[in-house]
Parts: C-alpha cells; structure tokens; sequence
C-alpha cells in the first residue's frame, strides 16, 4: 500500500545541502498501525510529510496505493490528498473563524460533494468523536482534546484509507493524548492503516509497529 | 454547469467568511475604492456638464453658422489704401439669389462700431446693442420670440422701421410685465415700432470666457439692415452671417462664399471665413483635455484603491499561510486557492465599486438638482464602473493570490 524505495531527501541551507533522509527503504501494509520514532532532526517529520504527499522526494520512488507519487501533478496530489489520506496535526490546524461542523465539512467542497449531503456527513462524523453536540462551536470554545477530535471528523470526512498523524497527542494533556490514541487504535481496529509521528514511547504503545530513525537513516524496525 | 456554480458559490462563501473575520481591514479596503469610482464619476459627470454647458451656448449662435468678412492682413498692400469692408448689398442679394449651393440662409449684419446710438422709450434708456440684419437672422441663430413676429423680406427691402429687441432692453424700456408691442422706440433720432420679443439665452459661460464677442445675448436690439445703413449714412455690410447645409458643408460654403465676394470685386479684396464648427471642435478639444486630465487624476485614486487592496491581500496571505497548508493538506488546488483568494479581492473591490457608484451617483443627481443641466449618469457609464471594479480587483488581488496558490504544502504547514 505504502511502498518507499530508496527515498533521499535534502534541504538547502545556503550553499550546502544538509541531507534529511539517506535512502529509506520502507513497506507499509494496509491495516497496519505504524509509530515513526526518533530524536529531532532524524528526518522522522520529514519521511511522514513524503508519506503524506505533502513534500517532494530527491531520489527514489515512493508508490502509494499503485501510484507512483514522484511522477505524480500537482493537481493529482491534491486529490490524493482528499481522498486518500487524513491528515491529524500537533496544532489541530482548524480554521479560527468556522465553527466545528464547518470545518469537518471543508474537506468535501474540494471534493465537490453537494452541500446538504455535506452536513448530512459532517453531522455524522461529529456523532462518531462523539461532539454531536459541539457542531455550532468555534475552535476557540473548544478544549484541546475536543479540537483534536474535530480534527479526526475532518481527517476522516472523505473516508480515506490511511491516517497520518503527526505528533497528535504533542499539544494535549496525557488524559485527553490517551482518548486521542483510543480512537486511533478504533480507527486501527475498524481497517485504517495509521501512520504516527510521535516522540513518546506511551504513544507509541499504541501502535503495531515502530520504526526508529536516527540520522536520516532506518535504525530499527520492530513489529509487535 | 450546476456544479461549476454549486463550485463557484462555496468558493465565493469561504472568501466572504475570510473578510468578515478582518471586516474593518476589509472596509477600510472598501472605502479606497469606493473613493476612486465616486472620483471616475464625478469626472464622468463634470465633463458631461461642462460639454453641455458650452454646447447649450454654442447652440446659440447656430450650430451651422458661419461668418464671412473681408481678411484685413498686414501684409496685403491694398489695405491702407482699399477702404471698406468689401461687402454691399449686391452681394447680399447674389447670395439669397442662389449662388452658393452649400448656404440655405444668410443675412447681412450692420453693425455701430463705436458710435452708440441713444436708445429710449419715453423717459427710459437702454444700453443695448444695435444689430441691422436681414429677415433670415433669427433662423441662423436658432433664436426664438416669446411674443411678436420675426422680420419679413419686406421688413428689410422698404426699409421699415420695425425692432425685434431683446430680454434686457424690454426690462429696461418698459418693464418685464408690459406687452411692448406696437410700442414705439427711439434709436438715434429714427423711430421704430416693436414687432417682437426675443426669448432668453444664455451666454454666460462664453461671456465669462470672453468668447461671446463682448455682447449679451439679451442685451440686444434688431433692426432692418437697410434701414441702419440709412440711419448711419453708409452702404455696406460688416459681414455676412449664413447658415449651411450641413455641419459638414460648413468650409465648403465659407469657400463658396468667398469666391462669389472675390469675383464680384474684381479680386480687390480677399476674405474669410469661420465656422461654428470649427469653435465647436475648439470647444471639444478644450473639454476633452480637461476631462482628460481629470481622468487621469480618477485613476490615480483608483489606482492608490487597487494598491490598498493588493497590500491588504498580501498582508491576509501571510498571515494565513498555515490556513492554506492546512486546505492544500485536506485537498485544495492550486486553482482552489487562487480562486478564494481572487474572490476575496473582487469582492471588496465590487463593493467599493457599487457603493462609489450609489455616491456618484446621487451626487451627479444632486448636481444637476442644483444646475438644471442633464446628468444623470448614462447606463452606460454605470455598466463601466462596475466592469473598471472587477477588473481592479482581478488585477490587485491576482499577485497575492498567486502567490497563496504557488505555496508548498509542507513549507505553508510549518510557518510559525
């Protein structure tokens, strides 16, 4: 499903180029649940932003879902991006100005599904972090916790098969961090192939599979 | 085509929920254009009132009015010694008898020069000019009677001492609510009786100008021209005043004019001519200069409108860069993008737009309340204002949008 052959990635700072990833070589099955590990400045946030489609590979070949990414348009991109994956952040990225339900519905006016089965879905998914009854709230009157889940509605409003999550638990207190990890183990258990950046080894139990990284390099990977 | 629109309207909704969240930085945006649309009104319209105000005027002399007379140049050495103004009453009655194809009418104009006659009704006086014309005149110059009758041929061929006088010497002569026809008056020592009343036109503006020969249209006495010749003890015509066919036929019948004079004088003198239409294309050329200038100044301050909105888009964009991380991440576009964006900027310049065009419009109708003149905006003009607004909102809002668009997904997510 996730198929990363060789990967190489660098920056530029100034004129050198500082190498982030050196040929990672990584296969993720569908269903599996999947914590990438390592110290800052590892080149774990950056394998998971490759995985997600959200930056570009210097060399190798990344497959996904029988697509080859590198050769991929930006336009194409976009749509796997809709469709295909869910995106969970650190900072939960809502939208300040809309309340909960129109943000979950964001995802599908790209998609373009029409605007009263939008709500329709949108509704549902709130139903199904169980914030049904925050809809009308801004992210502001939101808890963390809350505004994570509404995240989760978002991510998973165009039914992708894959979730990548990156530090989702980093900005919560660990009560509301483990609701968070229960969810995604239900999401695991009900067939989403999670991918998870997480610095915490209590995270990271949640997963099947861990992979460390250390130097841009593939230093462990253990299944469980 | 449902779904492009169904599209086009969720687009549109998170651009419009995008300025209500900055809604004072969006009407601050607002006002600027708003100012520079009232301004290209307000151009629009004093343009429109100047073109008639010299035009309502010019009117006044006849649009197809032409003037001939004899061309006293320095350097034609008969000057001095060629005395007159090479135009008799022959010449007159060559030109009614038909010489001259581009002319429909034409009337001699005897003129005082200098030696004021004393004008008076009884014990009242009055300033006015003294003008000995032919039957034709009142058609040349478009003028009209509020009570009486014009001049007939035979006023002029049996030298008839009948007045067509003006709105000023009536007041002065008899007062605006006397009837004074069948009145006598004195000009000189020649008594005239009052056939006709001309109505009022105005020339304030060319006199104010000081284009309307020093005279006050309605300041103003007419005579029969043969009658005047007799009174001054003289036998010419100061200059002949005709009307053409057409405005175009206007220098055609200045030259058919001129040639007739020449070949009936033996080539002793030499003429010419002006038309109305050559003041009207001064008049124009003045007009268009002015609205010109005028223009570009409207355009300045749309422009400064323009350049408000493109800062306070890119100022938005930046600080709405995680915003459009996170809509690339969940699947927007590049066009996605672009499009709110451009949406966003079209909007407030829209607005602005219809809000400077509702100000200029009720002012131009306030203005023409106030003047009487017509100037009410064209459709046209609004049709404009509205398209010129769009399309400052395409142009200023299309850089930033751009730029929002081109962003990387994975740069816009990690910017602090």
């Amino acid at each position: 499903m996730i198929d990363l052959r060789g990967v190489s990635k660098s920056y530029r700072l100034g004129e050198v180029a500082l190498p982030v990833l050196k040929g990672i070589s990584l296969h993720i099955g569908a269903g599996e649940f999947v914590a990438i590990m390592g110290p800052s400045g590892s080149g774990k946030s950056t394998l998971l932003n490759i995985i997600g489609c959200l930056d570009t590979l210097d060399e190798g070949s990344y497959t996904l879902e029988g697509v080859a990414i590198e050769a991929a348009s930006d336009d194409e991109l976009a749509a796997i991006r809709n469709r295909r994956l869910g995106f969970v952040f650190q900072s939960f990225n809502l939208i300040p100005r809309i309340n909960a339900l129109r943000n979950v519905e964001l995802p599908m006016i790209y998609s373009r599904v029409a605007p009263a089965e939008r709500l329709r879905r949108a509704h549902a998914a709130l139903q199904n972090v169980g914030l049904e009854d925050r809809a009308a709230h801004s992210p502001a009157k939101l808890s963390g916790g809350q505004q994570q889940r509404v995240a989760i509605a978002r991510a998973l409003i165009t039914e992708p098969d894959i979730i990548i999550a990156d530090e989702p638990t980093g900005s919560l207190d660990s009560a509301s961090g483990h609701d968070i990890m229960r969810l995604f183990s239900h999401l695991h258990r009900q067939g989403k192939t999670v991918v998870m950046v997480t610095h915490e080894d209590e995270i990271s139990a949640y997963a099947q599979r861990v992979i460390r990284l250390r130097d841009g390099l593939m230093e462990k990977d253990e299944r469980r | 085509m449902i779904e492009l629109f169904g599209y086009l309207r969720d687009i549109a909704s998170q651009a419009w929920l995008a300025l209500k969240d900055n809604w004072l930085r969006s009407v601050l945006s607002i006002l600027g254009i708003a100012v520079g649309i009232t301004a290209v009104m307000a151009v629009g319209t004093i343009s429109k009132g100047g073109h008639y105000l010299v035009f309502s005027e010019l009117e006044t002399f006849g649009l197809r009015s032409v003037w001939v007379f004899r061309d006293r140049q320095d350097k034609d050495p008969h000057r001095v010694v060629r005395k007159g103004t090479g135009i008799d009453n022959d010449d007159y009655a060559t030109v009614r008898a038909g010489c001259c194809p581009a002319v429909s009418r034409v009337s001699p104009l005897v003129y005082d020069f200098g030696k004021r006659q004393l004008i008076r009704a009884g014990n009242r006086y009055s300033n006015a000019s003294v003008e000995g014309v032919g039957s034709e005149y009142t058609a040349i110059t478009n003028d009209a009677l509020v009570m009486g009758r014009s001049f007939r041929f035979e006023d002029e061929e049996r030298r008839r001492p009948v007045a067509i006088i003006g709105p000023q010497p009536h007041a002065d002569l008899f007062g605006v609510s006397q009837n004074p026809l069948g009145k006598e008056i004195r000009i000189g020592q020649q008594k005239y009786t009052v056939v006709g009343v001309l109505k009022a036109k105005s020339r304030s503006f060319l006199a104010s100008i000081g284009s309307a020969g020093g005279q006050d249209a309605n300041n103003r006495i007419l005579i029969p021209y043969t009658l005047y010749q007799q009174q001054l003890g003289k036998k010419e015509i100061n200059w002949l005043q005709a009307e053409a066919v057409s405005q175009d036929q206007a220098d055609i019948a200045i030259t058919q004019l001129s040639d007739t004079l020449k070949r009936r004088h033996g080539e002793r003198f030499s003429y010419k001519g002006e038309t109305m239409a050559q003041y009207i294309d001064t008049a124009s050329r003045i007009l268009q200069g002015v609205s010109l200038i005028g223009v570009v100044a409207a355009s300045v301050s749309l422009l400064v409108g323009g350049l408000g909105i493109m800062n306070i888009m890119s100022t938005s964009v930046l600080e709405r860069t995680r915003e459009i991380g996170l809509r690339k991440a969940i699947g927007a576009r590049r066009r996605d993008i672009l499009l709110q964006f451009l949406a966003e900027a079209v909007f407030i310049s829209t607005i602005g737009g219809a809000l400077g065009l509702l100000v200029g419009t009720l002012a131009s109708y306030g203005l023409a309340l106030a003047t009487g003149f017509p100037l009410a905006p064209s459709a046209a003009m609004v049709v404009i204002a509205l398209i010129v607004s769009i399309g400052v909102g395409v142009l200023s809002g299309y850089y930033p949008a751009r730029r929002a668009a081109a962003m990387r997904p994975v740069v816009a997510l990690r910017y602090e």
